[in-house]
């Protein structure tokens, strides 16, 4: 025998046993907290901006017209100034200001959309799985016909129809379209918990439907409904902001989607004012790389055969 | 034995680090295996005889690792090869029969390219006609007809599919068989079947057989030697003669009597019969009218009937192979599955036609215990809430703190100490600990009746007589009648007081256990006892005889007339 078991710990050692640690609880997990902070910093940059910096400057004329960010020149020869760190639009518009307040704005309609798909989805998937039989097929089909319908050119006709629209508007909009998939989902996964021991137990112990819905069902559910949710964000993002660089989205409320609508109009991308259409689709970037890894992070705590000890 | 031995095992540790620290899967192990001989690994779950055949084939999974020790398969230190040389080694000289058949053969490819596809891996590219010639020998050897060739897995039973594993394992002639729970997942004919198929063919290729399983009867028919682990740890090694006749460890011995016969010594206690609880309602406790299910066009029960009394608290087994409908009778009774026709009444009302008090009420009588002990439980509750749900849930809390010492009575009764199981998370639990936590819940309730469905079938065979004695028990001490569904006729033989043997959904014998098992008529019983393995060394059970043909037996089973056999007073079961 050889007397390994004595030696001290060598590095690689030592790393495994951090890595360890790390895998003990699972919510400590690199991914999710990333993905979190890139959500919040923006959302924060949302709250605190508005103290620090002057909404105002989202208005038309407030400042004077396309000046690039600090430490660059414009066509003119303009150079930028600490008025207007990063820069202004062909309208005058702050470009700061324009993010302070719209960034938030693309994430709340994302947040408010999904949150009502997600309602829609969990009532309709509950009740599709547990009652099975005309309500169930009526379910299925009808979730199944409107997977299929592209969003955006139903909703490119409302809004024209609609006109000016306001972000809860638009929320509601998009949310007729973001509950299929939860609804698919949890479906599926009532029926098979419908048959597994725990529920034919409570069954046995004379729970209600309800009870055996939300006591027992609901909580195994979370880690599914937390994924669905951060997907159905992504997507619901992405619809709003399809919309309004089409145009078509809110008039009169600053949006990331929006100021590029503008930028695109303006041929913000002929003239190199790139700051116009730069930094809100930077901004989105950030967004949907932060989704993107609380969802990866997500994955790796509901499901323990992706986290890896090596 | 002067002969270099096949495989030899030195010293062998296999470690798992986990978050809690390294965990000692195989401890110094050590252990020969020679040609042409057959050596049974046995033990609980987690006893590491998986692990040490994965360590074999090099197959841990990770973070698994070898911590010291060597692998010598005849001369070749299994450790020292690289990927590629243990590759060429798989299958070759080491051949691996899984546990589960069905999931082990590709569902889209038709058997016999599956069956090549080892021999082109290991020796190249051969001509159509030699490759046809090697595979139709195989087939042949484990005693399956050429078209099975031809066929695709979805269209083989399990037992076929279990065989066309083991040719695919020999199709090579490895210097070294290793089966891997092979049969677990059948019954107890196919089993038999399975057992000689894989004896016969290992004499036939004269390799060594590592056999791993958890079942004292089927070693005893199978192997020449066995090796018994307990914790990683090899406790016993000998001859199976030596094991059986004179058992050293006392884990051995726990091994060996926890084995029911037929006929042999009961493992419950006799004792403490207690009365009935007096009833209120001069009606039958249960009884069945012309009950009959049909799934689509198959018949999975014929019209049955029968009334169980209740008056004295008796246990019925209903016994049979899979797909007996042995499982459909009980999900009937407890309501969870409509007859196609014919009406279930409890306590003279129909079970179907209840009101929301009544099926309340029939909800706290009518208690089961299932199969599974590991879906039993919500995985986001401690255990504790599948005993207190109930149990407020049927009015019979009066406080919590009432509720904390039912929960500590019930534990007590089963043989669970209450502190260290309550405050548990179902994952923490051993599934011998949750299906006793299981009987307790239906204790705590004191339901009429219950309805166990292969209550002991997935639990660690040293567990299984101390459970079914707990479920005896409740019938002596708490008087509640119990149905007993189980493919496991000794079992059945000591528990119950009235036996019904169910195949293809009819009841083809039914009377008092001493009479229908002890002494069998009926030609499907027989065939089912005759498929037990006993760990008794001069039973020719397993003697590799290919006439032994459950197939022809099963048919002629299926013309012979139902058997009715004596009467036992509180159960009536009505001649088809």
């Amino acid at each position: 025998m050889t007397s390994q078991d004595h030696l001290p710990p060598t590095r690689a050692e030592k790393r495994q046993a951090k890595r360890i640690k790390r895998f003990d609880n699972p919510w400590m997990n690199p991914k999710l907290i990333w993905g979190a902070a890139l959500l919040l910093g923006i959302i924060a940059m949302g709250i605190i901006g508005r103290f620090v910096w002057d909404p105002d400057l989202v208005f038309t004329g407030s400042s004077m017209l396309r000046l690039p960010p600090v430490g660059f020149e414009n066509l003119r020869g303009q150079a930028g100034s600490m008025a207007n760190p990063l820069g202004t639009d062909g309208g005058g518009r702050d470009v700061l200001a324009l993010i302070i307040i719209g960034a938030p704005n693309t994430l709340f309609v994302g947040l408010l959309a999904s949150l009502i798909g997600m309602s829609i989805g969990i009532f309709l998937g509950f009740s599709a799985g547990f009652l099975g039989g005309r309500t169930d097929d009526i379910i299925r089909v009808s979730a199944d016909v409107m997977i299929t319908i592209p969003p955006l050119l139903i909703l490119v006709v409302f809004q024209s129809a609609f006109g000016d629209v306001s972000l809860t508007m638009m929320a509601l909009l998009i949310a007729g379209f973001v509950w299929q998939s939860p609804t698919r989902l949890i479906r599926a996964q009532v029926l098979s918990m419908k048959q597994s021991g725990y529920v034919q137990m409570a069954q046995l112990s004379g729970a209600s439907t309800s009870h055996i819905m939300f006591r027992e069902m609901m909580p195994n559910l979370v880690p599914y409904l937390f994924g669905s949710f951060i997907a159905s964000v992504t997507t619901s993002i992405v619809t709003a902001v399809g919309l309004e660089v089409l145009g078509l989205g809110p008039q009169r409320i600053p949006t990331l989607g929006r100021t590029i609508y503008e930028a695109i109009n303006a041929g913000a991308l002929i003239q190199n004012l790139w700051w116009w259409w730069g930094i809100p689709t930077l901004l989105l970037a950030i967004i949907f790389i932060g989704l993107l890894l609380i969802n990866l992070g997500l994955d790796e705590v509901s499901n323990p055969r992706l986290r890896r000890l090596s | 034995m002067t002969e270099k031995p096949v495989l030899t095992l030195k010293d062998l540790s296999i470690e798992f680090p986990t978050p809690q620290g390294v965990v000692q899967a195989v401890k110094a192990l050590s252990l020969d295996i020679h040609k042409g001989r057959r050596v049974g690994f046995i033990g609980e779950s987690g006893s590491g005889k998986t692990t040490t055949a994965l360590a074999v084939m090099q197959m841990l999974a990770e973070p698994g690792r070898v911590a010291g020790g060597t692998i010598d398969l005849g001369g070749t230190n299994v450790l020292d090869l690289d990927e590629d040389q243990m590759r060429r080694t798989r299958l070759s000289r080491v051949a691996y029969i899984p546990q589960g058949a069905m999931n082990s053969l590709n569902p889209v490819m038709r058997v016999e390219p599956q069956m090549w596809d080892g021999i082109i891996a290991h020796e190249g590219k051969l001509d159509r006609a030699e490759l046809k010639r090697r595979s139709d020998a195989a087939l042949e050897s484990v005693g399956l007809p050429q078209h099975t060739a031809d066929l695709y897995p979805h269209e083989l039973s399990g037992g076929m599919k279990q065989r066309v594993c083991i040719a695919m394992g020999i199709i090579l002639n490895p210097e070294l068989i290793i089966a891997d729970e092979p049969t677990s997942a059948l019954d107890v004919v196919t089993q038999r079947q399975v057992m000689q198929t894989l004896k016969a063919i290992q004499s036939e290729i004269g390799s060594g057989l590592m056999l791993i399983g958890h079942d004292m009867g089927l070693m005893a028919q199978t192997v020449d030697e066995l090796a018994v682990l307990k914790d990683g740890e090899l406790v016993e090694h000998g001859t199976v003669q030596q094991i059986l006749e004179a058992p050293k460890h006392p884990y051995t011995r726990d091994l060996i009597s926890s084995v029911p016969l037929v006929g042999g010594e009961s493992f419950l206690n006799p004792d403490a019969r207690a009365k009935a609880p007096e009833r209120a309602s001069a009606e039958p406790l249960l009884r069945f009218e012309d009950v009959r299910k049909n799934y689509g066009a198959v018949t999975a029960l014929h019209p049955m009937s029968f009334t169980l009394q209740g008056d004295t608290p008796q246990i019925i087994s209903i016994v049979g192979q899979s797909g007996s409908g042995k499982s459909t009778m009980g999900s009937i009774m407890l309501g969870f599955n409509p007859p196609s026709e014919g009406r279930v009444l409890f306590e003279g009302q129909d079970v179907a036609r209840m009101s929301a008090a009544q099926s309340l009420d029939f909800r706290k009588n009518v208690q089961a215990v299932f199969q599974d002990p590991y879906a039993c439980f919500n995985p986001f509750y401690r255990v504790n809430h599948a005993l207190k749900f109930p149990f407020k849930q049927f009015g019979l809390a009066k406080s919590d703190a009432h509720t904390q010492t039912a929960m500590e009575e019930a534990c007590d009764a089963v043989g669970l100490d209450p502190d260290l199981v309550l405050n548990r998370y179902p994952h923490q639990l051993s599934g011998g600990q949750r299906q006793r936590l299981i009987v307790a819940r239906a204790l705590m309730l004191s339901p009429k009746l219950l309805i166990a469905d292969e209550p002991v079938s997935m639990v660690d065979a040293s567990l299984r007589a101390s459970i079914l004695s707990n479920i005896y028990d409740l019938k002596d001490k708490y008087g509640i009648s119990i149905l007993y569904i189980t493919h496991d006729l000794a079992t059945a033989y000591h528990v119950s007081d009235y036996v019904m043997v169910l195949f293809k959904g009819h009841v083809v014998e039914a009377g008092p256990p001493k009479e229908v098992i002890g002494a069998p008529q009926h030609p499907y019983t027989k065939l089912l006892i005759d498929s037990i393995p006993w760990p008794d060394l001069h039973r020719s059970w397993g003697d590799g005889r290919q006439d032994w043909d459950p197939v022809k037996l099963e048919a002629e089973a299926a013309k012979a007339r139902s058997i009715y056999r004596g009467i036992v007073p509180g159960f009536d079961l009505q001649e088809a």
